[in-house]
């Protein structure tokens, strides 16, 4: 392979350039640079091996390194999860590797590999699941040696379970930050339908839900010989590497023969308006969406020039209109989708801030609609036939490459000449042809829209385009946390209790005669560093303003809920606090016994009684209430009515947490019985503690005290 | 088709990497392919023949990065990274001769209106908003003349590859590549964009850098939290800055700034030009000598002066945030051109690499604190003095305490336990494995070659290095981890998760410094 390995001809060489080299002309218009014609160049073909078992292997040769790198596709893929367990198919692709095998656990694996600079990986995708290798060649027996281990014998070992659901616990946690994500993740669901498992997404119970049989099974029903492509590349000889291979895997006894059910999907289209409300934001992440094709489909191909085209590099329609038109899109693409087995979605994102969200829209939807209406002109046709053809070169610029191409043809049922033909399909694509798929495959009445973004901030309602249908992503909560039954009997009881715990508090006229009040104390915070004490004075004005001054050894601040929104003001500005803090706020004063007991009478409050729990010496009886998003648990006192404790749940960035308030020191204020001692512990750990100086009702509040300070002006 | 007699014996691989000289793999096969000249003009040209398919790629490195920003005009480096992209006097634009008049309008205006924006006495509110009417008015007009993303269509209908750029704090790069009949057009285009670049679109591109700064770092907690590290951990030096820039300098530098700036640095003296592919030197030489030729002769921009003083005090930066918690630690080390950079390489991948790392088997495996973990090197550069980088992501229920804890044992085990023979010889075999799977890519060579040129002045230190880490002794590693890693020598900076409902506690979202002395 290499060209210099004859000494003289390169020192030859480098005596022609040591010579001054005339200049060569140079053009002044790019246009005017000659492109020769591209060298011919035959596309290696790998060796192909089928086994008497029906495993297929392919082997190419590439001596310019001495490595050697395989892999095996396995026919198992995410769509095949049962509903209730979605998620095994990703455990167990990374399971399979770090578990071990039966004689050798993971970290055994881990040494052995490590020392010699190896890897043996495991992986699972949609559709596939993958075994892979990497060695340098000298090593290459003893690494096929585990490859093999690992692919026929893991142990799926208990004690690497957790961590593979860790993290996945930890991506569910995490997967409504971004707003991208969520467009993407709520996309395909309307796409596809939501129970489609090409939608569906793991859920803290159904990950919980796997065990270490479910990986075992799920190994012995899929890995077989005869559900195998395997491909090899590197520096070896493909005759003595076919000789080893079919040793090695010859006597794999074939699988059972049962097929596996194709993954269902949703065939007729759901279009509609679809919103997803995230306040935190001030861009909207726009997606819209259909079913798209099957590779297989004859259509291929001038999809392929038609969404070059439409969504495609530089050139394309949705880059050069709806992305330059000035400040309109800071992202944009889309087009056709295809599976290798099952359709793809017609796929068109839009990310643009908030006030340009209807506009946006309109935009794709022109640019959509325009495909449909007429071909695309000889210039466009030209320039997307070339962009196409020219980088063709670039899907066999290796051995790798192509050897991997090779193995996906060979393993989805494609002939084994795809590549050439693409190019030759690709080459007889006419302007006729593109406006006919886009007909066929582009279809503006059966979209759905869905926009991830800030309704408040749209340059037009979202029902502009229709019946706008808004969607809870709420992340269920892990199991485990059941809420005691609800019964008519346990509603009743809740209902006596509640209202001795009201009476506890003060007489119903004078609850609720209470508009606004004002609570002033020190907290001492525990903070990884030692103990922190802060002046906190909070104001809460029922039903929706929440005040809070806090004042640190570093500096004062104030926290404010309004009904235009929260925010928090320091001397180094003002921040609008997101949506999520928001509603956090909200329920902290709604949480305010005092504000709840004036609910007894509301429908909108619903109280259950349930069950007993030892509180320090008493044993109290405990409250399951709720109202508007706010849920909570009260400890009461059955005796006197005294409200002892509170709990509730917060879902924290790390997961659930558990806050418990305590309550003591009570004393009279105005008629009430309010606690002037708060001890706060989060998840079983001390978190602060609330010394209440001072507790006054209705004292009236200023307006211009819940509205943002003025900011500095520019200098 | 060379065929390699298969070696036995268990240390198999190691012989075969000391035996072919006829494979692709080492020093001596890649001083036959590879060709270096400096032009006349100063600029290095590397070029690197490897015929396996009719493509190739290309590497511009450019000996300049955030550090040679003054202060003031942070963010400019990466500015003109976004500039090298609109074209040149003749790609981007519809008549030039109209452009160049109609930007010359844009500068003058946006510089009247930002002097009068910035009178502190006797500014008047109508004339700036006059001034920024006309200014606007005139980005208007010269936007007309503009031909958008011209630069890039050209390289996607020629069939181009992976077009793209990076700016750091050291450096920066351009790249993509090229089916092998496109070398005259690559030529034309990768120099012109150095001969003629144009600044048009400036002030728009500018919002667009805002935006990527308020996206990257401002909404991203581990982003602000390293920014406010950076400017901790370094008192001096530049690498205290961020490479997109303060927000103040971004909303206030020019088109003249920009140019300015590169005029200084992008200078073929401070450039090294790398081309890997089915290209013959003696073919492609010529060619890239008759167009990268015309870059004029400059001289070598001076090298910023100021050292970072040695660090006194350890320093503690603590954000406090809604989001999830994160631990990091940074140890001041010398530059990449100290004798004992082979040892800092050592230990970041005996800290990180794969599942047999100390951190993986300490934090994730054994104490399960933190979901992953990770400790490395030349950080945020490596040219000028910089840290050896320790950071933990706690798991859900673990504290920054905790992994703070499992991070110092690991440390002091380095300090006080020598590592094994195996470990140690695990290290120098993946750093020779994984040179060897570097070469067998174009695009991943002309990095590797030209950055290594750009440098050291010499692409062999690419394999050198290698030969400098296999020199690395138990008693190197330990005499260096007892040099950096002590208390007076680091920062710390941590995310602390604001619980939402507990009394407002802390200052939210704020940053907050505690310096400890």
């Amino acid at each position: 392979m290499n060209r210099f390995a004859n000494r003289a001809l390169a020192a030859a060489a480098a005596a022609l350039l040591l010579a001054p080299a005339p200049l060569l002309a140079q053009a002044k218009d790019w246009k005017e640079i000659p492109t020769p014609p591209l060298k011919s160049f035959s596309i290696a073909k790998p060796k192909r091996v089928a086994l008497p078992n029906g495993m297929v292997v392919l082997l190419m040769e590439d001596h310019e390194l001495p490595l050697v790198n395989a892999f095996a596709l396995v026919k198992a893929g995410r769509r095949d999860d049962p509903a209730a367990k979605t998620g095994l198919g990703a455990i167990a692709g990374e399971v399979w590797r770090t578990g071990g095998t039966k004689s050798k656990t993971g970290d055994e694996l881990d040494d052995f590999l490590e020392a010699r600079a190896a890897k043996v990986e495991s992986g699972i995708g949609t559709t596939t699941a993958s075994l892979s290798l990497s060695c340098l060649k000298g090593d290459f027996d003893a690494v096929l040696a585990v490859f093999d281990d690992v692919l026929r014998n893991p142990e799926f070992r208990e004690e690497k379970i957790p961590l593979a659901k860790n993290q996945l616990n930890t991506s569910i946690a995490r997967r409504n930050d971004e707003p991208m994500q969520i467009a993407a993740r709520e996309a395909t669901k309307l796409g596809y339908g939501p129970d489609s498992p090409y939608a569906r997404v793991p859920e803290y119970a159904t990950v919980a839900a796997v065990t270490r049989e479910d990986l075992l099974a799920w190994h012995k029903r899929n890995v077989h010989p005869d559900r195998i492509v395997m491909g090899v590349t590197g520096d070896f000889d493909a005759k003595e590497m076919e000789t080893k291979l079919r040793k090695l895997f010859g006597t794999w006894p074939k699988g059972p023969a049962a097929a596996p059910a194709p993954a269902p999907y949703r065939k007729e289209p759901k279009p509609g308006v679809f919103l997803v409300e995230k306040d935190d934001v001030n861009q909207s992440s726009i997606r819209l969406v259909h079913l798209g094709i099957e590779k297989k489909d004859p259509d291929y191909f001038p999809l392929e020039v038609m969404n070059e085209i439409f969504g495609g590099g530089f050139s394309s329609r949705l880059f050069s209109r709806v992305r330059s038109d000035k400040g309109l899109a800071y992202a944009v693409f889309g087009g056709v989708g295809n599976g290798w087995d099952y359709p793809g979605l017609f796929n068109v994102f839009l990310g643009t801030k908030s006030a340009t969200t209807a506009t946006g829209i309109d935009a794709l939807m022109k640019e959509i609609k325009g495909l449909l209406e007429a071909p695309p002109t000889e210039e466009e046709l030209k320039k997307a036939k070339d962009t196409i053809l020219n980088s063709f070169v670039f899907r066999f610029d290796s051995k790798a490459k192509i050897l991997r191409e090779q193995a996906e043809n060979e393993f989805f049922g494609f002939p084994a000449d795809f590549l050439q033909k693409y190019r030759s399909e690709i080459e007889k694509v006419t302007a006729a042809d593109v406006q006919r798929v886009a007909k066929k495959h582009v279809r503006p009445q059966d979209l759905a829209i869905l926009v991830v973004g800030k309704s408040a901030d749209f340059d037009r309602p979202l029902s502009s385009f229709g019946p706008v249908t808004t969607l809870d992503i709420t992340i269920p909560p892990p199991p485990g946390e059941k809420k005691a039954a609800t019964t008519d009997a346990t509603k009743a009881a809740g209902r006596v209790l509640f209202s001795k715990a009201a009476l506890a508090i003060g007489p119903a006229e004078k609850v609720a005669a209470v508009k606004d009040l004002t609570t002033k104390g020190k907290a001492t915070v525990k903070t990884p560093q030692g103990e922190m004490e802060l002046g906190i004075t909070t104001q809460a004005v029922f039903p929706d303003r929440l005040r809070s001054e806090i004042q640190t050894p570093m500096g004062g601040m104030n926290q404010v809920l309004a009904p235009a929104g929260a925010f928090i003001a320091s001397p180094m500005g003002n921040q609008d606090l997101p949506g999520s803090m928001r509603d956090e706020m909200l329920k902290q004063l709604q949480r305010s016994p005092v504000f709840l007991a004036q609910k007894a009478n509301d429908p909108k409050l619903s109280v259950s009684a349930a069950g007993k729990e030892k509180v320090g010496e008493i044993e109290a009886q405990i409250l399951d209430i709720a109202y508007e998003k706010l849920e909570v648990k009260w400890f009461v006192d059955p005796a006197t009515g005294r409200l002892l404790r509170t709990s509730h749940s917060g879902t924290g960035p790390a997961g659930p947490a558990t806050v418990i308030t305590d309550y003591a020191d009570f004393r009279p204020v105005d008629g009430l019985t309010l606690p002037f001692l708060h001890e706060v512990s989060q998840n079983g750990q001390k978190a602060q503690t609330l010394k209440v100086e001072e507790i006054r009702l209705n004292t009236g509040f200023d307006p211009k005290s819940f509205e943002k300070p003025a900011p500095k002006p520019a200098s | 088709m060379l065929k390699f007699r298969r070696p036995t014996g268990p240390l198999v691989a190691l012989l075969v990497l000391a035996a072919g000289s006829a494979s692709a793999q080492d020093l001596a096969s890649f001083e036959k392919r590879v060709t270096s000249k400096t032009l006349d003009n100063g600029l290095t040209v590397l070029v690197c023949e490897r015929p396996v398919a009719p493509v190739f790629s290309f590497f511009t490195h450019v000996n300049a990065g955030g550090v040679q920003e003054q202060v003031g005009q942070t963010g400019l480096a990466h500015m003109f990274e976004h500039m090298a992209f609109k074209g040149t006097d003749r790609i981007g634009t519809k008549d030039f001769e109209a452009e160049k008049k109609a930007l010359a309008k844009v500068e003058a205006a946006f510089l009247a209106y930002d002097a009068e924006r910035r009178k502190a006495a006797g500014r008047d509110a109508k004339k700036v908003a006059d001034l920024e009417k006309a200014w606007k008015d005139a980005m208007a007009e010269a936007d007309k003349l503009v031909v958008s993303n011209e630069f890039g269509q050209i390289i996607d209908q020629a069939g181009g590859e992976g077009l793209n750029a990076f700016t750091s704090w050291d450096e920066t790069g351009y790249f993509f590549s090229m089916p092998a009949n496109r070398l005259e057009l690559w030529a034309y285009l990768e120099s012109g964009r150095f001969l003629t670049p144009v600044f048009r679109e400036f002030y728009k591109e500018r919002d667009v850098v805002m935006e990527e700064r308020r996206m990257r770092t401002d909404s991203s907690p581990v982003g602000r939290l390293i920014e406010q590290f950076l400017a901790a951990a370094f008192t001096a030096h530049p690498y205290r800055r961020p490479v997109v820039g303060w927000a103040s300098d971004l909303a206030a530098f020019t088109a003249t700034d920009a140019e300015r700036f590169f005029k200084t640095y992008y200078v073929p003296s401070n450039m090294v030009l790398t081309v890997v592919g089915d290209v013959k030197a003696s073919e492609v030489m010529p060619v890239i000598e008759t167009y990268f030729g015309r870059l004029p002769k400059a001289p070598k921009p001076e090298e910023i002066r100021t050292e970072e003083p040695p660090q006194i005090a350890e320093k503690e930066i603590v954000l406090v945030d809604p989001s999830q918690p994160f631990y990091l630690e940074g140890y001041h080390k010398p530059s990449a051109y100290h004798p004992d950079d082979a040892v800092y390489d050592v230990i970041g991948d005996l800290m990180t690499s794969g599942r047999t790392s100390r951190l993986f088997r300490g934090l994730v495996r054994d104490k399960k604190v933190a979901a992953y973990a990770g400790g490395f090197p030349g950080f945020p550069g490596d040219k000028y003095p910089n840290l050896f980088l320790v950071f933990g992501v706690p798991l859900p229920g673990k504290t920054n305490a905790e992994v703070k804890d499992a991070v110092r044992a690991e440390i002091e085990r380095l300090k006080n336990e020598d590592v094994t023979d195996a470990e140690l010889q695990m290290v120098k075999t993946r750093a020779k494995a994984n040179l060897i799977r570097r070469l067998g890519d174009n695009q991943g060579l002309a990095n590797q070659l030209g950055g290594f040129q750009a440098r050291y002045g010499d692409w062999r230190e690419l394999f050198r290095s290698i030969d400098r880490l296999d020199k690395v002794t138990k008693a190197d590693i330990r005499r260096v981890a007892n040099e950096i890693f002590v208390p007076k020598n680091r920062t710390v900076g941590r995310i602390e998760t604001k619980a939402a409902d507990a009394a407002p506690a802390q200052p939210a979202p704020a940053a907050k410094e505690e310096k400890k002395s």
